[in-house]
């Protein structure tokens, strides 16, 4: 065996550093995961409610204010929020949201913009040269319901002035600990007739005070409710993402640590086997 | 025992009230407004302002500052607030401090940007309808 002791004792301190780094990583994502994921709960439960009852007066009303409506206008911007995360080190997280966004650029030749949230998008679409409006480089667990409206409403009113035509978010949606999948919905121009979850009613509603301040109050708090939902999503999934590279790297660690264990032992064992035979062979000549 | 109609009210940080009842009162932008059971089917735009909820048997009234919303009437009720506190939670020396500040805010920068001024407007219009509810509310001699 050509290893030399030193060698295999000198990699088995380093990766026994790095499992230890790994593993408290590992156990620090996934507190963090029990928090992200108790809020995200709470307020997926409340938002439900929130988002059903919006889409339910859009899909009821006949007179939504025109702009809002797909078809109206010619698509010829298009905005993308991206939900990234600001730190690496959580597996293909960033690198699914980042493929889904730009498969979505290619697919529409037009115009595209970036509104960024979380720094590993931007960075990547900066590099790519594709145009960023907005960034928000804060880690997307710190990010409150009052930053997101502040977040939403130069995109609704760049929406309003034209200057996009239709908004695109791309975020990863939480199924379980171990299943994250990267999603892309569309928050304006609405289509009421794609949504089937909601029911159609055909009772009058009355609107006050009138129908198009209450959709012009409306439309931004779909937005940025949508928006929040996403961003809480986005960072629990972060977590889960994280805790899982991070599970696999101690474990890939540990499996290392065996394989060089072997071989050390092996080594020592040859250096053994040698003396042995120098020392036999030494008495032998002295006969 | 009068109808009753199931309630939510939700805000972004929480789900403020869930159950069912029997009037709610909330602050339209024309005014205050009750709603019972069986009512046509509304949306509505809140103003900042008391909400008061009647509970089934109870003679009185639950009493909570809202910061602006909408309120969705059809089968159910919800309401969406941006903010929301019940009377009991309200901290009076909080709401006195925040309207204290942001009056002389509005004093010294009274020429500054106009969403600015609109912001601090409101926020000691809160602070006005939180400490009124603080006291009591409009209902407190009933």
């Amino acid at each position: 065996m050509a290893v030399s002791m030193q060698d295999v004792k000198r990699r088995m301190r380093s990766v026994t550093s790095m499992e230890h780094i790994t593993n408290a990583m590992k156990l620090v994502s996934a507190a963090k995961l029990r928090r992200a994921k108790a809020t995200f709960e709470k307020s997926n439960e409340q938002f439900h409610f929130i988002t059903q009852s919006i889409a339910e007066i859009f899909n009821n009303t006949t007179s939504i204010p025109e702009r809002y409506l797909e078809g109206t206008r010619e698509i010829k911007n298009t905005c993308y929020i991206v939900l990234t995360s600001s730190k690496g080190l959580c597996g293909g997280f960033n690198s699914n949201v980042i493929k889904e966004a730009e498969k979505l650029i290619e697919e529409h030749s037009d115009d595209s913009c970036i509104v960024s949230i979380g720094t590993k998008g931007r960075d990547y679409f900066a590099k790519n040269g594709i145009n960023i409006i907005a960034d928000y480089p804060d880690p997307s667990e710190t990010i409150s319901f009052l930053a997101t409206q502040k977040m939403s409403r130069p995109i609704i009113e760049q929406y309003d002035k034209g200057e996009i035509d239709e908004v695109i978010l791309v975020y990863t949606s939480y199924l379980s600990t171990l299943d994250q999948q990267v999603k892309s919905v569309r928050l304006l121009p609405f289509n009421p007739e794609t949504d089937p979850n909601v029911i159609k009613n055909e009772k009058e509603i009355e609107y006050e005070p009138s129908m198009e301040e209450v959709f012009n109050y409306l439309v931004p708090k779909y937005v940025e409710t949508m928006l929040y939902s996403a961003i809480v999503e986005s960072a629990t999934c972060e977590h889960a993402a994280r805790r899982m590279a991070m599970e696999n790297a101690t474990d890939n660690a540990r499996e290392m640590l065996g394989e060089l264990e072997l071989n050390y032992n092996r080594a020592r064992q040859t250096a053994i086997t040698n003396q042995l035979i120098e020392i036999v062979s030494g008495s032998e000549a002295q006969k | 025992m009068a109808n009753t109609i199931k309630l939510e009210i939700i805000t972004p940080s929480r789900l403020f009230y869930r159950g069912d009842i029997e009037m709610i009162i909330v602050p339209t932008l024309f005014g205050e407004e009750g709603f019972m059971a069986n009512h046509s089917w509304a949306t509505k735009l809140l103003d900042v302002g008391e909400m008061a909820v009647q509970e089934p048997g109870s003679q009185g009234f639950k009493i909570a500052a809202i910061a602006g919303g909408f309120i969705d009437v059809k089968d159910s009720i919800v309401v969406y607030a941006d903010h929301a506190e019940w009377q009991e939670e309200l901290d009076k020396k909080r709401a006195e401090a925040d309207k204290v500040a942001a009056e002389e805010w509005l004093a010294q920068n009274r020429d500054s940007d106009k969403m600015d001024v609109r912001r601090a407007e409101v926020m000691l219009k809160k602070a006005i309808s939180r400490m009124r509810v603080a006291d009591g509310g409009r209902r407190a001699g009933r």
